[in-house]
């Protein structure tokens, strides 16, 4: 099975994904094919399975049957961290951050995987001028100087979601997986948001789960609508649009004009 | 500038305070000293679980019992064992149940932890006992003399005499208490606390918690072993009850929360307060454990944060109370 | 009948009595745990304690039923007192994750107290309290003789579980005992008064420490000790039969009251190790247990 190798321009592939929570089943056959440098999104209405798809690629769950191929290997079965080091990355649908530390030193954390160091004992933290530079740096780009220091528990909600796309993007993956980044924010912030996605992952590979049409629209090359587990359309923005299924199924006819 | 003078002043006092200790202090006096020192680092060693990653071991004293057991077996068995090597076997046993424990301890947190960790210890309570013809069961092992250390330039040093057996115990847990906290600022010391706070977000940060659990494990584990080796060596004797009895996971946990849960060294603080209640209530011995219970509630009731919260409360308030004073008196300055 | 089946089903009996009274202690450890979500080191401190208070109300009118009574009382509302005035505060501190630890560590805190103030007020020697006269003496039955005090440890055990049930399975309050076990905050979602509940339960679990107390006077010896024991044993019937599972409770603590009684004699020594590696391997790889349902 190993040496089955994927088309070099397909940084994902998904074969016959089928997982089940108990007896139920919560995906269906899924099938992925996303091209390198490109910006897919994942749409569906509430509970069809989106997350356990995410959960399902990073290694959070094994599938039950099925293959995963990242950048031509197949990683079924791998754990989230080994596929973190391959250059998988991830965002939560609820803020997942270390909520007791400081902005600063949450992104720090990222940073740290960014560079490798992960098992040095030798030197001291502070010492290390790069990763402080870079650290800042990063901050400055993501809007958060000015929270430096501030617990990650206490941010804004709006900032702390920003704070948690850039956990994901920090480690400068290969592919991102953002898991509804714009998720509960207003019209203001979600058009920041839009901005910030757009910055962090350029040249990056993305999969993005997302409700608000607007910025699927505005941010996705291709779109693959999942309904009860099962994809029921792959395609470009105007394919999906345009789709009969789709607008029976989860659209509505009203939400894609407005989009359009 | 000035923060960094009066750091300097703190640490050259305590070091001074340190060295003079035999001089200025009888025996008694030094053996409390050294007994409080040895168990400060116990409960550093279980601080580097408790605040840095967030796991409540009920076990702990196997790792202390372990150095302490690896340390006497070597030196009643094999004559002529030099000093400093046996404080490497006993923090080596003690690494090594940890590396032995690790594959199921790495596994779990929260309340399994804690009742894990507590059944390895009574396994362990249970096999010391089974094996009293090695162990020496309930009475133990003493009675051995410690190995005196030829240093090149000064000569043999003889460790029997109380003061020098001080000035080599006390340099060993410095030094052992200095690692931990270097430990805790290095790199790894922030993944650490990362996997404290939130341990999912660290592995899709592409850090193996497990394979981390295991290393934060045997360096715990691995002090551990040099308190309890330092301590059969200081109380010339090990025994079951001694090392491994009901109270003695509990107590290295107890001062770490009189102390101060999440900081270095709270520990160290609640250490030296269980001393000073203990040697307070000396009229009253069987009183005393009592009265220690007592303070531990009352600490997690009102004083979460432990009694460096006191520390800390008291030092914003005086620094409160320093730019009033700056402000006051240099005010004209400012606006001329 | 021959002299080794006699000495088997002897012990036997002798086993299904502290599996009984351990069971007695076990369910409230484990209701407590799958209720509220903290593991009450203290819970078999409360056990020992009962049996002192009862020594203590034999020791002044020398009626046991009378301590039978009482006892279990005082314990309930000691435990009542426990969680209403401790645990109740802590949880409001708004620990987040460390609240575990600070409950886990006020638990134990209050054994140590409760262990340290029996031995202030009682004294480190064993104490013994007898049992009544009624239940002194063997009782005759399918050809063989019986202790009578066991056999009504069994039977009070016995009468205990069914009104447990009763009160679990039958009624609206157990009804949602068992939903808050299951899932606390849905039942918080259904507008019932929780706290009340916690309480509840808090007080049952502690009174059953309580009755199991007592009744293990006369049976065992009253030392401080007691705890350390009852507590381990308690752990393991709770790691093993499931954290919340009465059932599985129920299964483990007979299963584990007769390995005591014949461990003595066929493996001295070893059933502790056997049993605590038995119970980490569960511990890790089933942390449900080996009774547990629950997702
Ligand atoms: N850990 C779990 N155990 C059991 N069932 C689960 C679990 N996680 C999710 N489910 C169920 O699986 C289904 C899919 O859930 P999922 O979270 O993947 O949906 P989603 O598409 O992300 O929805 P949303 O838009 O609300 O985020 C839901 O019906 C959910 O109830
Ligand atoms: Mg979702």
């Amino acid at each position: 099975m190993n040496d089955q190798h994927e088309p070099a321009d397909h940084i994902l592939t998904t074969r016959g994904l089928n997982h089940y929570f108990g007896e139920r089943q919560v995906l269906t056959d899924i099938q992925l094919e996303i091209q390198r440098g490109t910006r897919h999104a994942i749409i569906g209405p509430n509970g069809a399975g989106k997350t356990t798809l995410f959960n399902t690629i990073t290694g959070k769950y094994k599938p039950k049957s099925g293959r995963i191929f990242f950048k031509g290997k197949d990683v079924t079965g791998f754990k989230p961290d080994k596929l973190a080091r391959m250059g998988l990355g991830r965002s939560f649908q609820i803020n997942s951050t270390f909520a007791g530390l400081s902005t600063f030193q949450n992104l720090r954390m990222a940073i740290l995987a960014r560079r490798k160091i992960r098992f040095n004992f030798f030197r001291f933290l502070d010492k290390i001028k790069s990763v402080t530079t870079e650290t800042d740096a990063f901050l400055r780009r993501i809007g958060l100087a000015a929270e430096r220091n501030l617990p990650a528990g206490l941010l804004s909600y709006g900032k702390h979601r920003c704070l948690e796309l850039s956990l994901a993007m920090a480690v400068d993956p290969e592919l991102v997986l953002l898991d509804e980044p714009a998720a509960g924010m207003s019209r203001e912030e979600t058009h920041k948001m839009v901005e910030l996605i757009r910055e962090l992952t350029q040249g990056k590979s993305v999969i993005i789960i997302e409700h608000d049409m607007d910025v699927v629209f505005s941010l996705a090359d291709r779109i693959t609508v999942l309904h009860h587990g099962e994809i029921l359309a792959t395609g470009s923005p105007s394919e999906i649009k345009s789709n009969q299924e789709v607008k029976d199924a989860y659209l509505g006819e009203a939400e894609v004009g407005n989009a359009a | 500038m000035k923060r960094q003078f009066g750091k300097w002043c703190a640490w050259a006092m305590i070091l001074g305070g340190l060295y003079m200790a035999p001089r200025v202090l009888g025996v008694f006096e030094l053996n409390v000293l050294l007994g409080t020192a040895i168990f400060a680092l116990f409960s550093l060693s279980l601080n580097l679980l408790l605040s840095f990653t967030g796991l409540l071991s009920f076990g702990h004293a196997m790792f202390f019992a372990a150095g302490a057991y690896g340390t006497v077996l070597v030196l009643t068995r094999l004559s002529g064992f030099p000093l400093l090597p046996l404080i490497g076997i006993g923090a080596a046993a003690a690494i090594g149940l940890a590396l032995l424990l690790s594959p199921l301890l790495v596994r779990v947190s929260g309340h399994a932890f804690a009742m894990l960790t507590m059944a390895f210890s009574q396994i362990m309570y249970a096999t010391v006992m089974k094996l009293s013809h090695i162990t020496g069961g309930n009475d133990g092992i003493s009675g051995f003399a410690i190995p005196s250390v030829s240093i090149p330039v000064v000569g043999v040093v003889d460790m029997a005499l109380e003061q020098n057996f001080y000035y080599f115990a006390i340099s060993i847990l410095g030094l052992s208490a200095w690692v931990m906290w270097f430990f805790t600022r290095t790199p790894f010391g922030s993944i650490m606390v990362g996997i404290r706070d939130n341990p999912e977000r660290v592995t899709y940060l592409g850090f193996s918690v497990p394979l981390s659990k295991a290393i934060i494990l045997c360096v715990s584990a691995g002090f551990a072993g040099v308190a309890g080796s330092i301590y059969a060596l200081f109380q010339n004797m090990v025994s079951v009850d001694g090392v491994l009895g009901p109270l003695s996971s509990f107590s290295p946990l107890i001062n770490c929360f009189i102390g101060g849960l999440g900081t270095f060294i709270g520990p160290i603080f609640g250490t030296g307060i269980g001393t000073i209640l203990l040697e307070l209530m000396s009229a009253h011995p069987e009183q005393a454990q009592l009265v220690f219970s007592l303070v531990l509630i009352a600490i997690v009731l009102f004083l979460p944060g432990g009694v460096i919260m006191l520390y800390w409360k008291a030092n914003t308030r005086w620094m409160a109370v320093r730019q009033n004073i700056q402000n006051r008196f240099f005010k004209r300055r400012i606006y001329e | 009948m021959n002299a080794i089946a006699v000495m088997l089903i002897t012990q036997a009996v002798h086993g299904l009595a502290y599996g009984m009274l351990l069971f007695l202690v076990a369910s409230g450890f484990t209701l407590i745990f799958g209720m509220m979500g903290i593991l009450n080191i203290a819970h078999a401190s409360f056990f020992m304690l009962a049996a002192y208070v009862a020594f203590q109300i034999m020791a002044w009118s020398g009626n046991f039923w009378l301590a039978l009574l009482l006892a279990p009382l005082a314990i309930a509302f000691l435990g009542i007192l426990m969680e209403r005035v401790m645990l109740r505060r802590i949880r409001r501190f708004k620990l987040g994750k460390a609240l575990v630890l600070f409950e886990l560590m006020l638990t134990v805190g209050i054994m140590v107290c409760i262990e340290e103030a029996v031995k202030n007020i009682w004294g480190t020697d064993p104490q013994i309290i007898n049992a009544p006269d009624a239940l002194r003496g063997l009782i005759p039955c399918f050809g063989m003789t019986y202790p009578a005090y066991r056999l009504f440890i069994i039977g009070l055990a016995c009468s205990i579980l069914i009104l447990l049930s009763i009160v679990l399975f039958k009624t609206r309050l157990g009804n949602i005992v068992r939903a808050a076990v299951q899932d606390a905050e849905m039942t918080v979602a259904l507008g019932i008064n929780v706290p009340l509940v916690f309480t509840f339960v808090f007080g049952l679990g502690t009174w059953l420490a309580g009755v199991a107390g007592v009744a293990a006077g006369p049976l065992l010896t009253v030392f401080p000790g007691l705890a350390n024991q009852m507590l381990l044993d308690s752990f393991i019937v709770v790691a093993l039969g499931g954290f919340g599972s009465l059932m599985g409770a129920f299964i483990i603590s007979m299963f584990l009251g007769e390995l005591t009684a014949f461990g003595v004699q066929f493996f001295p020594g070893y059933s502790t190790i056997i049993l605590f590696g038995f119970m980490a391997f569960v511990l890790t790889f089933r942390p449900l247990g080996l009774f547990g349902e629950r997702e």
